[in-house]
């Protein structure tokens, strides 16, 4: 017992000797995201630039970031992606700071479809860095139907097969849009009809969850699947085969902002970085890495995967908006039952 | 008969050790796998320890995590050792509730934990990082040795110690030659249980690590989240050979100084 | 005397400092959190409410604690069954192999609970090994979808906690004197006799705290629902993890939190009971 402890001991001392030490007093910056949202290239292309070391920092969900940074009080991070949503209620809480466009020479590569939207309606505070439709896809040896929109899912044949995200105001959102009620629906009978219809499609589902859902069309769990972009990218690259929907109800829409926290210790080296990813050859290596919607206007003709440029009609989609407590509450409690339903 | 027994409970354990190892070794496998997906195996390469090893935050992740369980572990051995001996020996009224109280870590969900530490921490204006790490993972690890070293002090035969006593030891000396080495075994595998679980937990370190600063755990965890890479995978299999050369390398050496000593 | 009870003190003094300050802090204000108001959005408003345990009561968060127990249930027994001899077994080893069961026992540690799960997906997965052998063997004709299914979780369940259980039964057994064993032998009991009126009863502590090291994560293991399980199922685990990072309910999924804890020491003082009586029993 005594030896194993030592031998415990030994490995943990030994083992750091091989990670790399970082020196402290060169320049850094904090970037705050998912994971896998920055090619590593295009990272190192920064620091060789400028000399800037970023410290990638990493959250899982939108919410934890935001109470992380509103825990520092705007501080500790230096720039941050994130959905949407979430960006709106940072700004309303005064976490975000007020760009300067001036200091951003690659401002004027940015799509103008994707500016203007609701969680910053004048452009004040973020620069969008990728958008996302979700789609269904289906592997047509496996499925009979032909699969049009939503409405295709609830189809008896699917029992048991299909895979969906685990976003629940999107699943919530899609089953409005099926029923034909707004994507965003408030009222609250609407929503218990939601639910009832919601219960209805739990025996056809066979997982629920928010990461790499393609595999699971790719590895025969699933034979239809609801899907991110960048998920749908992932899916085709390996098999093209597949057949990507755009559901003929209306589809659901997201964009993710980058932005610099109120009190980011280090603005300059932040607005440096965002310049960088603004100038179009760093933006296409970006978006063809992490497979979402470019949103740089001139990064559109370098774009390797050209699937990644969006018709225009893509911004009529509707997004996911902050709404009343009770509504969230609603959707919530709908939620709650559909997973428990699936089993 | 008895040669019956042991061969049927030999088999028995060594059931059990092949299930336990199954997943381990298709986690293995499938690093050396070509292709990134885990359902076929399309051909044998080594490309994704080539990139591992050029993956500089991996690398400094596994060493935070390395640098945080053995702090947290030993701190918490001493604090969980030294409060189980006591507990044993006095009568106070609050001493329930304290045992109650410091166990309470395991019977929470780890993301409670984490949260309220996080909001804690926040409330005493502690700068999230190494330190709150430290605090959070010691949390949790003084339980398993508390509980293993109580456990190991019930089963204690207490005429030892008052034999000691009688003999003239103090309460310190007493604990040190006697209770210490009975007491040790327990000591050491609480630690060890311990220091696994810092190694692996991510709940409640993501809470409340600092913005520079990322555990091992919380690495793979993105990773799994957003797509794995068989880097992983050969991450996982780097860390199981270096962990099984040492116990290797350890024993050799143990053997060879036992050797001389017979000599001698 | 009087200086061997100060000893004793300053021994218990860090374990009282450390767990009033770090442990029961921290909790108290999840308690004063559960009885507080979500704001619309984000945070929290502190005015006194009922309400999230008012919430609780609804029939959709009823169903998720007597699944979670269903499950957790389930897999301790499960548990137990295979962990208890093992950890007997273990302990009857010679000192050599003992040495060696436990670095394989503690082995797997090194590999990440999360790799190991995801080592199970790919053998359960449709196209995976597991389906694949039934399948040259003949046992099968269509491949059995057992990944994203109940009995994955219970799979996935025992198998990260399997450990705990043979290691606190083990801890027990080791330490357990044979010659009892042997004398009850000698004096005309049968091998299970001589088992159920010494050993078992000499390890009962053991598998009692095993227990309560598996039951009590298993209700909050919520990643291997995840993983495993397709995330269909919803544990109290999921649901306090759900309530925190998507539905903002930070009040709402402390309000899951006491009621989890109350719980589990509700059940944690019953064990306690029980192995008193034993011990009394035992004495008597």
């Amino acid at each position: 017992m005594k030896k194993l402890l030592v031998c415990a001991l030994c490995a943990a001392m030994v083992v750091p000797a091989f990670s790399v030490s970082v020196s402290a007093d060169s320049k850094e910056l904090v970037l705050y995201t998912w994971e896998n949202m920055f090619p590593q290239e295009v990272l190192d292309g920064f620091e060789e630039e400028t000399g800037i070391k970023v410290v990638y920092s990493n959250f899982d969900t939108d919410e934890n970031m935001l109470e992380k940074l509103s825990m520092a009080k705007g501080g500790d991070y230096d720039v941050v992606v994130a959905d949407d949503y979430i960006i709106e209620t940072a700004i309303q809480e005064g976490l975000v700071e007020k760009l300067d466009t001036s200091k951003l020479s690659g401002w004027d590569n940015i799509n103008p479809l994707y500016q203007g939207q609701f969680y910053d309606p004048n452009d004040e505070y973020t620069a969008p860095y990728g958008a996302g439709i979700p789609l269904i896809v289906y592997d047509p040896d496996m499925v009979d139907i032909d699969i049009k929109g939503y409405g295709d899912l609830w189809d008896e044949s699917l029992e048991d097969s299909i895979a969906l995200t685990a976003n629940y105001r999107v699943i919530n959102g899609i089953t409005n849009l099926a029923l034909g009620q707004d994507f965003n629906d408030q009222n609250l009978d609407d929503i218990a009809k939601t639910g009832k219809k919601l219960l209805e499609l739990a025996p056809n589902v066979r997982l629920i969850q928010d990461d790499n859902t393609q595999d699971s069309l790719l590895n025969g769990e699933a034979s239809v699947a609801f899907l991110y972009t960048s998920q749908v990218t992932a899916a085709l690259q390996e098999n093209p085969d597949l057949k990507v929907v755009y559901p003929e109800e209306g589809l659901g829409f997201g964009v993710m902002g980058m932005f610099i926290p109120s009190e980011a210790p280090d603005k300059d080296e932040a607005y440096q970085f965002m310049d960088y990813i603004l100038q179009p050859e760093n933006a296409a290596k970006c978006f063809d890495y992490i497979g979402y919607y470019c949103t740089n206007k001139a990064a559109d003709s370098l774009l390797e995967n050209q699937n990644l440029v969006v018709p225009d009609s893509v911004t009529e989609g509707s997004a996911v908006e902050n709404i009343s407590a009770e509504a969230e509450e609603a959707y919530n409690k709908n939620w709650t039952e559909f997973k428990a339903a699936c089993d | 008969m008895k040669k019956k027994n042991s061969k049927l409970s030999g088999f028995y354990l060594g059931l059990i050790f092949v299930l336990m190892y199954l997943p381990i070794a298709v986690v293995i496998v499938f690093s050396f796998n070509e292709s990134k997906l885990p359902v076929r195996f399309t051909g044998f390469s080594l490309k994704w320890y080539q990139e591992l090893i050029h993956d500089d935050a991996m690398l400094e992740a596994l060493g935070n995590s390395l640098f945080l369980g053995v702090i947290s572990c030993f701190v918490s051995a001493v604090i969980g050792t030294l409060g189980a001996v006591g507990l044993s020996r006095i009568h106070w009224k609050t001493k329930g509730i304290l045992e109650y109280i410091s166990i309470l870590p395991l019977m929470i969900p780890e993301i409670i934990l984490g949260m309220v530490l996080m909001a804690f921490f926040y409330m005493m204006n502690l700068p999230f990082g190494m330190l709150t790490l430290l605090i959070g993972h010691t949390v949790f690890c003084v339980p398993y040795i508390l509980m293993e070293v109580k456990a190991r002090l019930a089963g204690m035969d207490p005429s030892l110690e008052e034999a000691a006593r009688d003999l003239g030891a103090g309460p310190f000396r007493a604990f040190w030659d006697i209770i210490l080495p009975l007491i040790m075994p327990a000591v050491m595998s609480g630690s060890l249980l311990a220091f696994a679980m810092s190694m692996d937990d991510v709940v409640i370190s993501i809470f409340i690590n600092g913005p520079r600063l990322a555990t091992l755990p919380i690495k793979v965890y993105t990773q799994i989240k957003t797509g794995v890479t068989p880097e992983v995978n050969a991450l996982c299999t780097i860390m199981l050979v270096f962990t099984v050369l040492i116990l290797f390398v350890y024993t050799m050496i143990g053997k060879v100084t036992k050797g001389n000593n017979k000599n001698s | 005397m009087k200086k061997q009870k100060s000893g004793s003190v300053w021994m218990i003094l860090p374990l009282y400092i450390f767990t009033l300050i770090f442990v029961a802090g921290p909790l108290l204000y999840m308690v004063a959190l559960s009885f507080a108001q979500p704001k619309a959005g984000h945070g929290v408003e502190w005015i006194f409410t009922l309400d999230n345990y008012r919430k609780i009561l609804d029939p959709v968060y009823m169903k998720t604690f007597t699944g979670s127990f269903q499950l957790a249930v389930t897999s301790t027994l499960i548990i137990c069954l295979l962990g208890y001899p093992f950890g007997y077994f273990m302990a009857k080893l010679s000192d050599k192999w003992k040495k060696r069961a436990m670095i394989f026992l503690m082995l797997p540690f090194w590999v990440n609970s999360l790799i190991r799960l995801y080592g199970w997906m790919i053998i359960l997965q449709t196209k995976g090994l597991l389906n694949h052998v039934l399948k040259s063997l003949g046992l099968i004709e269509k491949p059995l979808r057992i990944l994203y299914s109940y009995p994955a979780i219970v799979i996935g369940m025992t198998y990260v906690l399997l450990p705990f259980m043979i290691l606190s039964v083990y801890s027990s057994a080791e330490k357990l004197d044979w010659s009892l064993v042997e004398a009850a032998r000698d004096l005309g009991a049968s091998p299970m006799k001589a088992f159920w009126t010494v050993s078992f009863k000499l390890t009962l502590p053991g598998l009692l705290s095993g227990v309560i090291l598996t039951f009590i994560p298993s209700m909050g293991l919520f990643f291997i629902a995840d993983i495993l399980g397709g995330n269909k199922i919803v544990l109290v685990g999921s649901l306090i993890q759900e309530q925190m990072t998507k539905g903002n309910n930070w009040p709402f999924a402390a309000a899951l939190a006491v009621v989890l804890m109350v719980l589990t020491t509700l059940m944690i003082m019953l064990y306690r009971k029980i192995t008193n009586a034993k011990e009394l029993e035992g004495v008597g």
